[in-house]
């Protein structure tokens, strides 16, 4: 038997740490194990998959899991993001775990498996470790508990372990553990019908087409990048409050993506299709006319 | 102490043209894009890129580019060499006249310090040689930054980067310097957080035939571990600590663009970085950090020296 576990979220939020962990925590019982990311050139907010397998046997498939037991959404704004690709393959999934307040507004709204279970990782993690993003530990532990083959125990040492390979100081890891076992003790263990034998996938990645006009731009153009909407990356969202501002047209200078633009009258204007939200116009305004809201609930 | 200006005199004088689209796949708060774009604006349209493999080669995947310029793709060994060719193309179409004068391009090579520093060097060194007439743009994160943030020639004394997790054991590079000894026409250090500094060197070196060479300070939020709502903040106190001077070498002639007045301690710059976290926990490695600023203080002790500028007060 193989078990596989997808998980989802965006770049920043550990999920390739999620993943790492749990892969750690079932070699730490016993078992074979396999893990890896898939992230393209895209960075921070942007959206990341992982995958665990694990079992009894060598495991011999590869690539990209299709066909999870269990999908784990580290951020449920990505279920509104189909390039995500989070619900791809959901009805072999025994189980959808949400980092959400509750399950069923989103289960209508996306037409979710009925079995989603959703618990507020962000509100714990952030009272926990401090951090509202760094949901890793709160990520791996929801699922050594759902998939029920993995003890606390192993669970907590695969945490140290993880977490010490990215040289986090010593308290923040003792938080991470308290998270780990709060998360662990607060869910459920479902029964999972394993599906015998390996699969092989039709492709080692699986690459999404976009429809024609988006998909396939005239190279002829140039600054055709527009046409990609770096907007979704976004975590915070800066909005200019015009009473404040001066116009002096640093926010428009120091902008890296050239995502803000000033109007006739030299106000800036936010291109919130593009802007990936680095916030760094907030910061650097003389009269703090740029507020933030959030965007992601995580951040 | 600031030169005084001669084109530019506050942000509203510079060009406000578009070069490079929104859209572009690379990290939130970038400063190696904030510098191509700041500097592109005063170059103009006219501009074909030859990019060596690097961060910025994430700016055109097929089939998207946010450029509204030309762009050739090298091997992070010969954007010079490529700069070679084009010049060398573009220059016959000319002599031909199978292009007109308003067509012909800049060729600008953009490339990363792992190339700079490192495995473009010799071709570079070859194409300041021969007077090649080029920009060089070098956006330096001190780095291999797109393949997981490795050790470069660039990575300085300290810093910790993927391949050097204890921190880095060797000293920078001066690449500046060896630049400035091949006696190009133009040499000069910039930083995305004084674009007027930045327009003033463009401008100045325009006039000028053969090899025109920029080194800017790309912070990076990504391999240097900082929030990106931060980008400007770290470029700040780059300059204000003194870790990077902004100078230029006209013709060798070396002078700062700007010498500060008063020196802020290196440690403001370095403890906001996480590439620098393991100097102050979990203990604080003093001789380390004392040795960090002895050198930037005996750089400026030198700059004054030679200048015969007001030394700024070492912090």
């Amino acid at each position: 038997m193989v078990l596989r576990i997808r998980f989802h979220g965006r770049g920043g939020q550990g999920v390739k740490t999620a993943s790492r962990i749990v892969g750690t925590a079932a070699f730490l019982v016993g078992y074979q194990v396999q893990d890896s990311p898939v992230y393209g050139a895209e960075r921070r907010g942007a959206a990341v998959v992982a995958f665990t397998r694990f079992g009894e046997e060598a495991i011999l498939e590869r690539g990209v899991i299709e066909h999870p037991d269990l999908i784990v959404v580290g951020d449920e704004t990505l279920l509104a993001n189909p390039a995500a690709g989070v619900m791809v393959g959901q009805e072999t999934a025994t189980a959808i775990f949400l980092n959400a307040e509750s399950a069923q507004p989103l289960v209508e709204q996306y037409a979710l498996s009925p079995s989603t279970i959703a618990w507020d990782l962000t509100r714990r993690t952030q009272a926990i470790v401090g951090v509202a993003s760094a949901l890793s530990v709160g990520l791996a532990a929801a699922t050594a508990r759902l998939v029920g083959l993995i003890p606390e125990a192993q669970l907590l040492s695969a945490v140290r372990r993880e977490l010490m390979e990215l040289h986090l100081p010593e308290g923040a890891i003792a938080k991470n553990l308290d998270l780990a076992s709060e998360v662990f003790n607060a869910l459920p263990s479902l029964e999972f019908p394993l599906r015998d034998g390996q699969e092989t996938p039709q492709k080692i990645s699986s690459v999404l087409y976009e429809g024609l006009l988006r998909g396939s731009p005239s190279i002829l153009n140039t600054g055709n990048a527009e046409q990609r909407q770096t907007g979704a990356w976004r975590l915070e969202r800066p909005e200019v409050n015009f009473e404040q501002c001066t116009r002096c047209g640093l926010c428009f200078l120091q902008c890296p993506d050239g995502a803000i633009t000033l109007d006739q009258n030299g106000y800036p204007i936010i291109d919130y299709d593009h802007c990936k939200g680095c916030m760094l116009c907030q910061t650097l305004c003389p009269v703090q006319a740029i507020l933030s809201k959030q965007e992601v609930r995580s951040w | 102490m600031k030169v005084k200006r001669e084109f530019y005199r506050s942000f509203k004088d510079l060009p406000s043209e578009e070069y490079l689209s929104p859209g572009s796949p690379l990290c939130a708060g970038c400063g190696g894009l904030t510098t191509l774009r700041q500097m592109h604006k005063v170059l103009g349209d006219n501009v074909v890129i030859v990019d060596a493999a690097g961060c910025m080669t994430l700016l055109a995947i097929y089939p998207f580019t946010p450029l509204r310029s030309s762009w050739l793709y090298t091997t992070m060994g010969s954007p010079s060499a490529g700069a070679q060719g084009l010049r060398d193309a573009l220059d016959v179409l000319l002599a031909k006249h199978r292009m007109s004068a308003d067509d012909n391009l800049q060729v600008l090579v953009l490339a990363g310090d792992g190339s700079t520093y490192g495995m473009g060097l010799s071709a570079t060194s070859a194409a300041i040689h021969r007077g090649l007439d080029f920009w060089y743009l070098c956006y330096d994160n001190e780095a291999y930054g797109n393949t997981g943030f490795q050790l470069s020639e660039a990575s300085p004394f300290g810093s910790a980067t993927a391949t050097s997790p204890q921190g880095t054991q060797q000293t920078k590079k001066n690449i500046f310097e060896i630049w400035r000894a091949h006696q190009p026409p133009y040499v000069a250090t910039v930083s995305a957080h004084e674009p007027i500094d930045l327009a003033e060197k463009v401008r100045r070196a325009m006039t000028m035939t053969g090899p025109k060479l920029f080194l800017a300070l790309a912070v990076c939020p990504t391999g240097w571990g900082f929030d990106p709502a931060l980008s400007d903040e770290i470029a700040r106190l780059a300059i204000e600590t003194g870790v990077w001077p902004l100078k230029e070498a006209i013709a060798g002639q070396v002078r700062h663009t700007y010498i500060p007045r008063r020196l802020r301690p290196v440690r403001e710059y370095l403890k906001l970085q996480r590439r620098f976290r393991h100097l102050f926990q979990p203990t604080l490695w003093g001789e380390t950090l004392t040795y960090i600023q002895e050198q930037v203080n005996i750089y400026w002790q030198s700059v004054a020296k030679a200048e015969g500028a007001k030394q700024p007060t070492l912090a």
